[in-house]
């Protein structure tokens, strides 16, 4: 097709292309253009330019920047680069040897050929509530690794998620990359979600992280999900686990004690809550296999 | 799956003669160039001159326009001009989408963008007319409107109540149509029934999903007076049709193109307003406008399908034998009939369907479709089935549960005896050559009921609800000219075919039926190459154009093989006699000792022949060389249309096994059977893709999709993200099998297969859920049965 082809394919705002050179190219770029957005997958942004729901003065493309890409293993961490995508990850040596729990998790991200453009970042940095990333990184007690115009930032993934799409990023920051734990031998980490299409977002889904000592559960923190505004810890919930093991109605009442539900088009908070409470059984039944 | 069926068609000759092709599954050519992105598709069309467009389209699903300002809007760049109702009324006349052979009907006239009142949410305003979508967008966000909001009118139920708003003033209330239809006596039958059963079921609002939304492409010739439409329709005649009615152009000089596209399951047989507006904006300009519509666009404005809610009676006598049916159904259709089939025959399909598998010597039906301000609602894939094929199941199932009888049993002393037709179905309307006995006797073979019985008491052992679902039903295909044409409407029942023998050898089909997907090109060539004697690789196929086909009816209601492909059948057949009596005289022998096959005319006997290019060489540039007074014709074209029935019926038997989480409320469906009847089959594979590909639709409106509205009439899921189809994860494994009547209507005995599984999955798959969830005394009665339902109905939630 040519020029004028391309020109009728077009249907979002129009836009400025940034292709970044580096990060620090890239953060120069931002904290300049407050408008401004990172494009990395694109697989949430795209969309949304065409749906009109967003028109950000310029793209800022951060894809191409080789820092961004990389997944490595350092001493008891794995950082995965915020550029990396999920079909990267999921055949990524470091990742299968060390944290291969992720690959189960991103077997649940949409479908391959999202897959092959969304990015680990892109998910952690959207914070879409729904989304399994943002609550496996808070589960695996990840640290988001920003960087600005003054410099390397780190915080706690539990800290990082404000509310509803709401993060601790600022307007000159860019994450960067994701550091994950490696996990310690009587440790793991478990997932499940209840959905209605392979590949959705879910109706409710937890990731647990779990320490076990003389077979039986030393600590506990379960995250939830597709239940709220963003992925919640259930600290007391956990604790109660610890302490009497399962039961649906004592779960589920302390569940709703401390997390806060919101309907959605394919469950309302009832049912969210009543699934997030078969999750943490199913949970507890998975770690005895 | 075997490649062939043998023996089914005693008129078509020998299976096992050269070039045999009706009846095999061979590879289509078409799914190749897909495959490989060659693929020529509205969106894909870019004329000289041609601007694009989008529309502004209303917020609110009611609402007053007290101004629109369009002077900023036209100052965007790009921008070639903006048109509101007034501007495109100039051009188009409005329309009114009432038909009269089905009682009165009452619609008020609408005009392609709305003037006034805007009456859903999505409905275009104005139409802006840009270099490039993109701009036109830009354009739209800048455009004023001074909007008063008014109370919508929503809810179906309470249409009709007094205090409810009016949506169309001059109706005095919000009723479109009724119609009531009765056999027998029912409230006499009603109290000789010793059990009598009840159900209430409901339909969601859903909607065709296609692959490519709508789309068109108008280019008005202004030095040619000819208006060129480049459509992904299912109708190119109906188009050509009503665009030269509306924009009052000779009809002959208005020319409509459809040549790929990509599925389309009755959403593309309508008039829509956004698509006559382009059209007015291209006659306007005098230069080529595309529109084609976005995803949202697509959910809001494509025309939705069910929304029903029906409650029924079933009377049995002690043996189960049925006395009674009663049936009242409710629509709602949004604000508008659509034009120009309207927006009442899933209803009156409802009426005519229900029970129509067995006896049932009184019956009553009241069908009552209402206005509302929501998308327009027309007619989808296997329209009315799957209310209908629901309503009679689930009867059928209360009540062998109720006096005790296998839910098989009961409805094998209740069909209609396979030779027993020609008969009616409980409502009147004429059935002939069906096989609900042997399609039952065949699925319960195959699904082995009795070993599903025994794992559904082991998996309730532990815990697990699994449950079996069967069922029967009458699919309508094959419409005769008493479906449309009878009511006023220009739908042209017939259908044509022209077949030629050109200069090369190469053999040219052109015919009315269009291709979206499903394979049409590959059942021609295969029926033309079939009947003619001649190799599949000889045939060249034209369809969508109304330039170069034969006129006909298009691709809807399961026509295309059995009324478009008999007109095939019947053009190749007197070509092969035209070229018979010309090789007669060339070869000096008598007509019936030769033949055609393998491209060349033979002598039965042997001895030498004459290759079709010979002959048509001889034909063409040497005629002096054949006996004069020889008819030179290597052309030969021919019609068909169903005569003296209202439809062809097909009829199948479906089952399923689902298993039904507690905890979780989630369905699977374990397996799928279906028993198709749909007489001769031209290319076994396609009928089976269209079972499943419909089943999976089925699959759909049973457990997934809705068109969710909120309160105030806002479409709360229009994107493919929410809106819930069902994907290849979500498609259990479907087992078809066939029993095979041929259709004594034509030659070819084809009927037709497209609507068996969306009309029948939704009402096997609640049977069987509702017999998993039997054990716990609990039942859904709704659709789609989502897992909130499910946990809601068994105390969950």
């Amino acid at each position: 097709m040519g020029k004028g082809g391309e020109e009728f394919i077009m249907k979002s705002p129009d836009f400025c292309y940034y292709e970044a050179l580096s990060i620090e190219d890239a953060i120069k770029f931002k904290s300049n253009d407050l408008e401004s957005v990172i494009l990395a997958g694109g697989q949430s942004l795209v969309p949304a330019l065409n749906m009109r729901l967003s028109s950000p003065s310029c793209l800022i493309d951060i894809s191409k920047i080789k820092e961004l890409k990389n997944i490595t293993k350092d001493n008891d961490f794995i950082y995965i680069g915020s550029a990396v995508t999920h079909s990267e990850v999921m055949q990524n040596k470091i990742i299968i040897d060390h944290l291969p729990v992720l690959i189960d998790v991103l077997d649940m991200v949409a479908h391959p050929a999202i897959r092959n453009k969304g990015t680990h970042g892109g998910s952690i940095a959207y914070g879409d509530p729904a989304a399994e990333l943002p609550a496996f990184a808070v589960a695996a007690n990840a640290e988001i690794i920003l960087m600005g115009l003054n410099g390397i930032r780190t915080i706690q993934a539990s800290d990082f998620y404000h509310g509803l799409f709401e993060t601790d990023i600022q307007n000159d920051e860019i994450l960067t990359s994701i550091k994950y734990p490696i996990l310690k031998d009587n440790q793991k980490i478990l997932f499940d979600e209840i959905y209605r299409r392979h590949g959705d977002y879910a109706m409710a889904g937890v990731v647990a992280n779990i320490e076990i000592l003389n077979n039986e559960i030393n600590n506990l923190k379960l995250v939830f999900f597709a239940t709220g505004t963003k992925p919640e810890v259930a600290l007391k919930t956990s604790e109660l686990i610890i302490k009497d093991g399962y039961d649906y109605s004592n779960v589920k009442n302390m569940i709703k004690t401390e997390l806060d539900f919101e309907s959605d088009l394919n469950s309302n908070a009832e049912m969210k809550l009543h699934l997030a409470t078969i999750l943490t059984n199913k949970i507890l039944k998975l770690m005895e296999t | 799956m075997v490649d062939i069926t043998l023996n089914q068609n005693s008129k078509l000759g020998s299976i096992d003669r050269p070039n045999s092709y009706i009846g095999r599954s061979l590879t289509r050519d078409g799914a190749i160039r897909h495959l490989e992105g060659g693929g020529k598709f509205v969106d894909d069309l870019i004329l000289p001159r041609m601007v694009n467009s989008a529309f502004l389209r209303s917020p609110y699903a009611h609402a007053e326009i007290k101004s629109i300002n369009i002077s900023d809007a036209q100052k965007y760049p790009g921008v070639i001009d903006i048109f509101l109702s007034e501007h495109i009324d100039t051009v188009c006349k409005p329309w009114i989408g009432v038909l009269s052979h089905l009682g009165e009907m009452r619609s008020p006239e609408q005009s392609p963008l709305a003037k006034k009142i805007a009456r859903w949410q999505g409905e275009a305003i104005a139409i802006v007319i840009a270099n490039t979508r993109a701009q036109a967008e830009d354009a739209i966000e800048a455009i004023e409107v001074d909007w008063v909001e008014k109370e919508p009118q929503i809810n179906m139920e309470t249409a009709l109540d007094k205090d409810t708003v009016v949506i169309h003033k001059e109706l005095g209330n919000n009723l479109f149509w009724t119609r009531t239809v009765e056999q027998g006596d029912v409230k006499k039958a009603f109290k000789e029934s010793s059990t009598i059963v009840e159900a209430t079921l409901d339909f969601a609002r859903h909607t065709g999903v296609t692959l490519e939304t709508r789309g068109i492409v108008a280019d008005w010739d202004k030095s040619e007076k000819k208006m060129s439409i480049y459509h992904n329709g299912q109708a190119p005649h109906m188009m050509q049709h009503i665009i030269a009615k509306h924009f009052d152009i000779s009809e002959g000089l208005v020319r409509v193109i459809s040549k790929d596209v990509g599925g389309s399951f009755g959403i593309k047989v309508h008039v829509y307003g956004d698509e006559m507006a382009a059209i007015a904006a291209s006659k306007i300009l005098g230069r080529p406008v595309k529109f084609v519509a976005d995803r949202l666009e697509s959910f809001t404005t494509d025309i939705h399908a069910r929304c029903h809610k029906i409650s029924g009676k079933l009377g049995v006598d002690k043996n189960g034998k049925f006395l009674s049916m009663e049936i009242n159904d409710l629509s709602g259709i949004g604000p508008y009939s659509m034009y120009p089939r309207t927006s009442a025959i899933e209803t009156n399909q409802v009426l005519n369907l229900s029970g129509s598998p067995y006896i049932i010597p009184n019956y009553k039906a009241v069908g009552t479709v209402v206005f509302q301000n929501k998308t327009p609602m027309c007619q989808y894939r296997a329209v009315g089935h799957p209310i209908a094929v629901a309503i009679t199941e689930v009867l059928v199932d209360k009540a062998a549960k109720k006096i005790g009888m296998k839910v098989e049993d009961i409805r094998k002393i209740n069909f209609i005896p396979d030779d027993q037709y020609p008969n009616k179905t409980p409502s009147g309307v004429p059935l002939e050559d069906l096989s609900h006995q042997a399609t039952m006797n065949k699925l319960l073979k195959i699904m082995n009921v009795p070993d599903l019985e025994k794992q559904k008491k082991l998996d309730l052992e532990k815990g697990i609800l699994t449950g079996i679902g069967i069922i029967s039903m009458c699919e309508v295909t094959n419409p005769s000219p008493l479906f449309y044409g009878v009511g006023g409407a220009h739908i042209s029942s017939q259908d044509g075919a022209s077949i030629r023998l050109e200069g090369s050898g190469a053999v040219h089909v052109s015919s009315s039926i269009t291709e979206q997907g499903q394979g049409t090109e590959a059942i021609m060539k295969q029926i033309a190459a079939d009947q003619l004697g001649v190799s599949m690789d000889t045939i060249r196929l034209t369809l969508g154009d109304t330039d170069a086909t034969p006129y006909g009816g298009g691709t809807w209601a399961s026509r295309g093989a059995g009324i478009g492909g008999e007109a095939v059948l019947k053009a190749a057949r007197t070509l092969k006699n035209n070229i018979l009596k010309i090789a007669s005289a060339i070869m000096q022998t008598d007509i019936d000792t030769i033949d055609i096959a393998n491209n060349s005319v033979i002598r039965k006997n042997g001895g030498e022949g004459i290759s079709l290019k010979k002959l048509a060489e001889t034909v063409y540039y040497r005629g002096h060389e054949i006996p004069q007074g020889t008819n030179p014709e290597l052309i030969a074209t021919s019609s068909f249309y169903i005569e003296g029935i209202p439809f062809v019926f097909t009829n199948s038997a479906m089952g399923c096994q689902v298993t039904v989480d507690q905890d979780t409320g989630l369905i699977k469906i374990n397996k799928f059977w279906v028993i198709e009847d749909c007489g001769t089959q031209i290319n076994p594979k396609l009928v089976e893709e269209q079972i499943r590909g419909g089943v999976i639709q089925g699959i759909g409106g049973a457990l997934y999709e809705e068109c969710v509205y909120d309160d105030q009439g806002n479409m709360q899921n229009a994107t493919m993200a929410d809106y819930l189809v069902p994907m290849a994860c979500e498609m259990p494994d479907i087992i078809v099998d066939h029993v095979i009547t041929n259709s004594g209507r034509s030659i070819l005995g084809a009927k037709g297969a497209g609507e068996a599984g969306t009309g029948g999955a939704p009402a096997v798959i609640m049977n069987a859920i509702n017999d998993a969830l039997s054990s716990m005394n609990k039942e859904v009665t709704s659709q789609p049965i989502t897992p909130e339902k499910i946990l809601k109905a068994i105390g969950k939630i």
